[in-house]
């Protein structure tokens, strides 16, 4: 925070027109659309959440809730669900040049000698009604796998964790847009009244520590007003830091001292106009109302044992990902729009058959349990489930091939993803990959593709949520190339 | 009785068809009589010796033709005693009168035609009766002639209401009718085939050859509905194909009554309906529908500038579905327990609105739900985690667009389902942690599965995967060789593409699956170093006829 530069910003020729002009023609249509509301009392600021965007939802949504289970690292979709058994007899031959027909690679492998094809070592059997493939490592995910759409086709273009992770939670490579969460955030507003519209939860992981690292702009608002961004809670201790008042403050002077806060910033806003102080009036309302609502949701006494068993013997632990799975249940309970799981550490390059079971035994039996959980509750209906990463594997191995040892490069070309819940085709395979899970033979899914799906569940057409900025009308799915919400594993 | 065979069935089968001649005949021969008798008409009968002669063979056969008939069975004993011996003595006295006619004694001969006469029409009138039932005539006698034949006066078409329908009982009022529609003029007090009879409960507990017609609680294994439900095609399937079939609806309704016990005195109020046979019934007894309380909602931009205002007092989130509906969505379980039934009632203005309906953890009451009136086009009703008991259903069974409903962890038992078994669209239902037993869950499931409807859906799956098989057509070359361009083959070229001259049609080359000719092996083999600049002249020089691709 830097009062004098941003205060200089917000003093410029542009913002001035900018805001002025949003303003007035923000009161015209409000004054349309909510005549009543004007001849009542315009000034005041709102405190309680923040409305739905008028003309939203475009169409009635399938969801009503987002659960996105993001495995950052990018899982090995060969190991895990795009079974490919022909594999194991060319264990060590070297992929066919027609195969990678000259796409670049990274430089952790680019300047190897040969690029020897690694076989899964791991045994993969059908599973549920539909017969699903699922990889022995997901041994509970295999038994809902009759609500899960699995998508064997995502591709992206990006090849490093930091752009494709950003590609595909944000729709751009490059930094500085809104994140998915704070889009349906920004389209369709906050429901509850004591939390955000969107949680983002980064469970602690298993394997190795090394792991590739967050960044807050993968949930975060981009140019969008900056109460959409993502809540962090933390992993560990508090959820939320400082949620308790400090010693000798209580409720009476907290409160006190709000609403004096509060006067002074609607002042500073008469001034200046500049909506980021409405924004921060109403942060500061929501933490209040977090002090209270925050304690009750990580409150999990209550919850009967034999719910808390359908998410593994580690949801009582607090940062796990089976409890962090139990949380985003309670927050979609309560109101909550948007709950995005971020588990780290998916970037095997070597020792795959040592760290990959570990990350597996971390988000798999959670996986399960939050599907029945939203299940027998009913929820399951109007929640939709994401679980995916933000590239795939390669087929050949990287280092040193062994029988029992191996690695795996990134592999932007296909990849695997799951949905699950809300107007999902449960027990669907879409899309083909070639016999060495390299290329792509039968519908393509571009993550844009995936993006599009999203708000389209949620009751939005891609094209139609825009915000206009850097004089372009920008969207989740980009302007570039065109989105499709995948038709085919709609219900 | 042992059955007949075949033949003895094919020719006695055969007796409707050769008696009616006959029986024309002697009417014939006993009005030219008759006629002559009058001075003016003397001669008329002159031919009556040649019908006779036609007469008395055509009624033997006839006869003999019966007789075989009647050893199917099936038949009243009593009708078809007196219809056989009637049939029998009319053939007799025929022959007599033939015999009386031959020997010209003219008296005697009419002394024995005209009680052949009067034999003819009591035979005729059993068999009447054995074939159409024995009240044929006089079913629809005008009133005041009924009692001239001793039938009852007829009673006046059933007005039923649903209140009175409630009270009709379900054998005698539903079932029998059904029965005596399809059954009775085979299994009935005249005809009873296979020795059943199906014109009264106990026929109907007893059986009939075949064993027990019903089981009582299980329809499936009822014997009387597995046979209407073969396919018509088989021998066994009743009613005999060619007779008028009972109506799917009428199948459901026997079905219904079997697997409700197949009870005699309990009526139909008091017999579970699922919602299509509620719908059967009302339209068989003439009952309107219940139509449905439609209330127009508002349009949305009537109703849009309340919706804020009541948001926000309420501390609830209420959003349009979509721009296009008028339909609305509210989340009140974020405002918790502070939403009770008083809150509730404030939604009632864009009740007519309201789509989607988040109760769930809410301090709503039974008695508070009686607001949901205001409500009725809910399609999703959230209810879970809250003091809702079976009481409170009442209030929502009415919600006829319903098709979400949770009733999680509420204070539901098994008699709850009961109100929502009248639910028409309802698709989901959640019921974890409530008292609903596991046998009540299933059983509601299966009174709310319309097997009969999905048995034919599925049989139209196999129609239609029948009709996509026969739409295919496969049209079989023999297995084709891949083209080998043989010496035999003609070049398409005559004039060399290489130097111009006529070809020599033994050096050839077979370039992208067409033959090319040369005049010599070294043009050949330069054309084979490099075709390419031969093929254009090729091409302008090819002969008119289409080169093969």
């Amino acid at each position: 925070m830097q009062p004098i530069p941003s205060f200089l910003q917000q003093q410029t020729r542009r913002t001035f027109f900018k805001h002025t002009g949003l303003a007035a023609g923000r009161i015209a249509l409000a004054s349309l659309m909510f005549p009543d509301l004007f001849r009542a009392n315009a000034s005041t600021v709102r405190a309680r959440g923040h409305p739905v965007l008028p003309g939203l939802p475009h169409f009635a949504p399938k969801a009503r809730h987002l659960i996105y289970l993001f495995m950052n690292g990018a899982p090995s979709q060969i190991d895990l669900w795009d079974y490919k058994p022909n594999l194991a007899d060319l264990f060590d031959s070297d992929l066919p040049d027609s195969i990678r027909n000259g796409q670049r690679l990274t430089t952790m492998t680019s300047g190897q000698k040969r690029f020897p094809i690694a076989p899964s070592i791991y045994k993969f059997a059908p599973h549920g009604q539909c017969g699903t493939m699922v990889s022995e490592l997901l041994p509970h995910t295999a038994q809902v796998v009759d609500d899960l759409a699995v998508i064997r086709t995502v591709y992206t273009e990006a090849i490093n964790h930091d752009p494709a992770s950003t590609y595909i939670l944000t729709g751009n490579q490059i930094p500085g847009k809104p994140s998915v969460g704070a889009w349906l955030s920004y389209g369709l507003g906050s429901e509850a009244e004591n939390l955000p519209a969107f949680v983002v939860m980064t469970p602690r992981w298993s394997a190795k520590r090394d792991a590739q690292a967050l960044y807050q702009r993968l949930w975060g608002a981009g140019f969008l007003p900056s109460q959409h961004q993502g809540v962090a809670l933390r992993a560990n201790g508090d959820p939320v830091l400082y949620i308790n008042n400090p010693p000798g403050v209580d409720g009476t002077a907290r409160r006190t001292m709000l609403d004096g806060l509060a006067k002074l910033n609607e002042a500073s806003f008469h001034r200046f106009g500049d909506p980021e102080i409405q924004t921060r009036i109403a942060q500061y309302e929501m933490a209040f109302r977090m002090q209270r609502s925050i304690p009750e949701l990580t409150d999990i006494s209550k919850e009967p044992q034999s719910v808390l068993d359908l998410y593994g013997p580690e949801v009582k632990q607090p940062g796990t990902f089976a409890a962090s799975a139990l949380l985003a249940r309670r927050l979609i309970e309560r109101g909550v729009r948007v709950v995005q799981l971020l588990h780290r550490e998916w970037d095997h390059h070597g020792d795959l058959p040592r760290d990959l079971p570990l990350q597996c035994r971390d988000v798999d039996q959670a996986c399960k349990g939050l599907i029945q959980d939203l299940r027998q509750r009913g929820l399951l209906d109007e929640t939709l489930v994401v679980w995916g990463g933000e590239f795939g594997r390669t087929v050949y191995c990287q280092g040193e091939l062994r029988r029992d040892n191996y690695g795996r490069d990134h592999h932007p070309r296909c990849y695997t993803m799951w949905m699950a819940g809300a107007g999902i085709k449960g027990g669907t395979v879409y899309g083909e990959t070639d016999e060495f899970s390299y290329n792509i033979v039968r519908d393509p899914v571009h993550i844009r593709d995936i993006n599009a799906t999203i708000l389209n569940l949620m009751g939005i057409d891609h094209n139609r949520l825009t915000y206009n900025f850097q004089g372009l009308d920008q969207k989740l799915t980009g302007t570039e190339a065109p989105a499709y919400p995948v038709k085919g594993i709609l219900a | 009785m042992s059955h007949p065979s075949d033949i003895v069935l094919f020719f006695g089968h055969l007796h409707p068809l050769v008696v009616h001649l006959p029986i024309g005949l002697l009417i014939l021969v006993a009005l030219l009589e008759l006629l002559a008798l009058v001075p003016r008409f003397k001669q008329v009968n002159s031919n009556a010796g040649v019908i006779l002669a036609l007469v008395v063979p055509g009624a033997g056969v006839a006869a003999l033709c019966g007789w075989l008939l009647s050893q199917a069975g099936g038949y009243q004993e009593n009708l078809l005693h007196w219809h056989k011996w009637a049939g029998i003595s009319t053939a007799i006295a025929c022959a007599i009168a033939a015999l009386f006619y031959r020997l010209n004694l003219k008296t005697a001969y009419r002394w024995c035609l005209f009680p052949s006469v009067i034999l003819l029409v009591v035979a005729g009138h059993y068999g009447g009766s054995l074939t159409h039932g024995s009240d044929y005539f006089v079913r629809y006698a005008p009133a005041p002639f009924r009692s001239w034949f001793g039938t009852q006066p007829k009673a006046p078409p059933p007005q039923t209401n649903q209140v009175e329908m409630a009270q009709l009982n379900a054998f005698s009022g539903v079932i029998q009718p059904v029965l005596q529609q399809n059954c009775i003029s085979c299994h009935g007090p005249e005809k009873s085939k296979g020795a059943l009879r199906l014109d009264t409960f106990d026929g109907v507990a007893k059986g009939g050859k075949s064993g027990p017609a019903i089981v009582a609680g299980k329809a499936a294994d009822s014997e009387i509905l597995k046979r209407i439900r073969l396919p018509d095609t088989e021998d066994d399937h009743m009613p005999p194909n060619g007779k008028p079939q009972p109506s799917p609806e009428e199948i459901a309704l026997l079905q219904w009554w079997l697997d409700a016990g197949a009870s005699t005195d309990k009526k139909v109020g008091e017999m579970k309906a699922s919602p299509r046979i509620t719908q059967i019934l009302a339209i068989k007894f003439g009952h309107p529908l219940p139509v449905a309380k439609t209330v127009a909602p508002k349009l949305l931009n009537d109703v849009l500038p309340q919706i804020a205002g009541l948001a926000d007092e309420l501390s609830v989130a209420i959003t349009p579905l979509s721009p296009k509906d008028p339909w609305l969505q509210c989340n009140a379980s974020i405002a918790g327990t502070n939403f009770g039934d008083a809150q509730l009632a404030k939604l009632a203005p864009i009740g007519p609105n309201l789509r989607w309906l988040d109760l769930a953890g809410t301090a709503i009451t039974d008695a508070g739900l009686a607001q949901l009136a205001a409500m009725p086009n809910l399609t999703r009703l959230h209810l879970e985690r809250t003091q809702l008991t079976d009481a409170g259903l009442a209030h929502v069974s009415g919600l006829n667009d319903l098709e979400y409903l949770n009733l999680y962890a509420t204070g539901i038992a098994d008699g709850g389902l009961d109100e929502l078994e009248k639910m028409p669209k309802l698709k989901q239902l959640y019921l974890w942690q409530t008292k609903v037993s596991p046998a009540a869950g299933k059983a509601f499931t299966e009174a709310r599965t319309d097997r009969d409807q999905l048995q034919r859906w599925q049989e139209e799956i196999e129609q239609l995967n029948a009709k996509i098989r026969d739409a295919h057509i496969s049209v079989d070359l023999g297995t084709i060789s891949p083209v080998i361009a043989s010496t035999n083959a003609a070049a398409v070229n005559t004039q060399c593409p290489v130097s111009g001259k006529p070809v020599d049609p033994s050096k050839t080359v077979v370039h992208n699956g067409v033959l090319i000719a040369f005049c010599c092996d070294d043009c050949k083999a330069k054309f084979q170093q490099d075709p390419t600049p031969y093929l254009a002249k090729l091409e302008s020089k090819k002969d008119p006829q289409p080169a093969s691709k």
